[in-house]
């Protein structure tokens, strides 16, 4: 018998639901994002996505089941995302979640939001072990050792600012609106990587730290405002780029090493770098390691990945009762 | 008739199951910052010493505010995707309605603290009729003529609320569709109110 995930994913700016089937099968998925809302500010509010989490949350729940031609009956489980993420906003979809198991009497799947990030890969593919994940995002920055499904061993972090967020701030310093991350990543194709910039925490760890790099690259653009020069934006995106993929790339290369592992997944927002991507996919196919990316859709935070996640959560017996509560941060475990 | 009634936008939690005007169960305490975790299990517990299914229920009571942001926003999820889900009318109740139930023999004057000399006032007669409209103003401001009735530190009574009070009052009120519940903060975000500022400096 088939097992229905119905999940719900609320952890930022993203109001998400979705209907997976067996862990790999996309039955339906709705993704109402917020972004348009937050650009207004220069990012994101949490008051304010929690307020249209709440505004949004039973249309996205209606849609869903809509699209898929399935009622509550039809659902297995449900699963949502916990933590981590803002506590305002995980609150409107974790009380949607315990709402709808308790009505129905239906089991209640504790995700974490890293591991949906990760499972969004067995919606392309099934996951072959062991793996190792890069997992780059606004909010994230983790290179990830698994041995076998839903086990999960953090090799390493960033120990500042996540990726994304360190695109968004350089984006902000060169010109570049929010979110800046794939406009910066568009204008480093079209610049050479001419300035000089530091190489950040270049060590035997598999951590990473970009504020320093992020300085660097304020320090230049003042600099050079100071002389009155203005920076080339294009030829700055492009500099920038070329360290955080060297970085990331150099280190994720180091662990599939060390750990003898041959297959790599990407997840999370700046997975969708383009940059990053074709980098990783020359190394590895020079180092026969198989490499696995999500469609750009997948990427994103929404709920398929926490559906797909859900499923082997599911299946390993994990549960939550009813007073299951947000975490503003928490161990990938 | 079989009520669900919910009021979570003070840190006193309020949880009450009515069936043919008589309250089965009640919860009313002090839950403070454990709301999201324990508002769940004791609704759960309401239908179980109630003897009911949510599945039987006629209509849901929730309060939408004003209060706690996150607070109201706990308890009205909750209303909102059991009364969507079910299919039943929801009626959004004010949290200042509630605590000015309680006995009076004048106005009562419903406060919630919204800090920096800023309040969540509402005035309400012994039968809870409007007396004046909720609002988010300064204390100094409040003109009062009543009886002050409040959780928080204010010269005034602690809340003593009759749910069934607030039920009969709203009985036959129109239900609203669950998509358009929603809280009533009162109050804009502090990123909202500056980005208005600055349009409004803008256009001078």
């Amino acid at each position: 018998m088939s097992t229905y995930i119905l999940a719900i994913e609320t952890s930022c700016d993203e109001t998400s639901m979705a209907i997976i089937k067996d862990g790999h099968d996309e039955i339906a998925t709705v993704v109402l994002s917020q972004m348009d809302t937050h650009a207004n500010y220069g990012g994101v509010v949490p008051e304010i996505a929690s307020r249209m989490h709440i505004e949004n949350i039973t249309l996205v729940a209606e849609e869903v089941l809509k699209k898929a031609n399935m009622t509550m009956d039809d659902i297995t489980a449900i699963a949502v995302t916990y933590g981590p993420g803002l506590i305002g906003s995980l609150l409107i979809g974790l009380m949607a979640a315990k709402t709808l198991a308790f009505i129905y009497n239906k089991p209640l799947v504790p995700v974490h939001h890293i591991a949906g990030h990760i499972y969004a890969n067995n919606l392309v593919k099934q996951l072959e072990f062991p793996l190792i994940a890069l997992v780059i995002s606004g909010g994230h920055t983790e290179l990830i050792y698994m041995k076998d499904d839903y086990s999960f061993e953090k090799l390493g972090g960033t120990l500042d600012d996540a990726v994304g967020e360190a695109y968004d701030k350089v984006a902000r310093v060169i010109g570049v609106p929010y979110p800046g991350g794939p406009l910066v990543d568009k204008l480093a194709h079209e610049g050479e990587a001419t300035y000089d910039l530091p190489l950040p925490l270049d060590d035997d760890s598999y951590n990473f730290s970009f504020s320093g790099l992020k300085s660097a690259v304020i320090n230049l653009v003042h600099n050079e405002k100071q002389r009155g020069r203005e920076i080339n934006q294009k030829d700055m995106a492009s500099s920038f780029q070329n360290r955080v993929v060297e970085i990331l790339t150099k280190k994720t290369l180091r662990a599939l090493k060390e750990y003898d592992v041959h297959n790599l997944i990407v997840a999370g927002g700046v997975a969708a770098n383009k940059g990053l991507r074709e980098r990783l996919a020359k190394e590895c196919s020079a180092n026969d390691i198989h490499l696995t990316v999500p469609e750009i859709k997948y990427c994103t935070d929404n709920a398929a990945m926490i559906g797909a996640a859900g499923y082997f959560a599911y299946k390993l017996g994990r549960r939550a009762d009813l007073s299951l509560n947000a975490k503003a941060s928490d161990k990938l475990n | 008739m079989k009520y669900l009634f919910i009021d979570s936008a003070t840190s006193t939690l309020v949880v009450a199951i009515i069936i043919d005007d008589k309250v089965t169960y009640i919860y009313n305490e002090e839950v403070g910052r454990d709301m999201s975790s324990d508002i769940m299990p004791i609704i759960s517990k309401a239908f179980q010493e109630s003897n009911i299914k949510p599945q039987e229920l006629d209509k849901i009571f929730a309060v939408n505010g004003p209060g706690s942001f996150t607070g109201i926003r706990v308890g009205l999820t909750v209303a909102k995707v059991m009364a969507w889900s079910l299919k039943i009318p929801v009626i959004p109740i004010s949290s200042l309605e509630v605590i000015a139930s309680t006995p009076a023999s004048g106005n009562n004057i419903a406060l919630i603290d919204a800090r920096r000399g800023f309040v969540y006032a509402g005035i309400y007669d012994e039968n809870l009729n409007v007396v004046m409209d909720d609002k988010h103003m300064e204390l100094a401001k409040l003109n009062i003529d009543g009886q002050i009735v409040s959780y928080d530190d204010f010269s005034g009574i602690k809340p003593d609320i009759d749910v069934l009070k607030v039920i009969k009052k709203h009985k036959d009120d129109k239900g609203v569709n669950p998509h358009k519940l929603n809280p009533k903060y009162l109050k804009l975000t502090e990123a909202e109110e500056k980005l208005n500022k600055q349009n409004d400096n803008g256009s001078k």
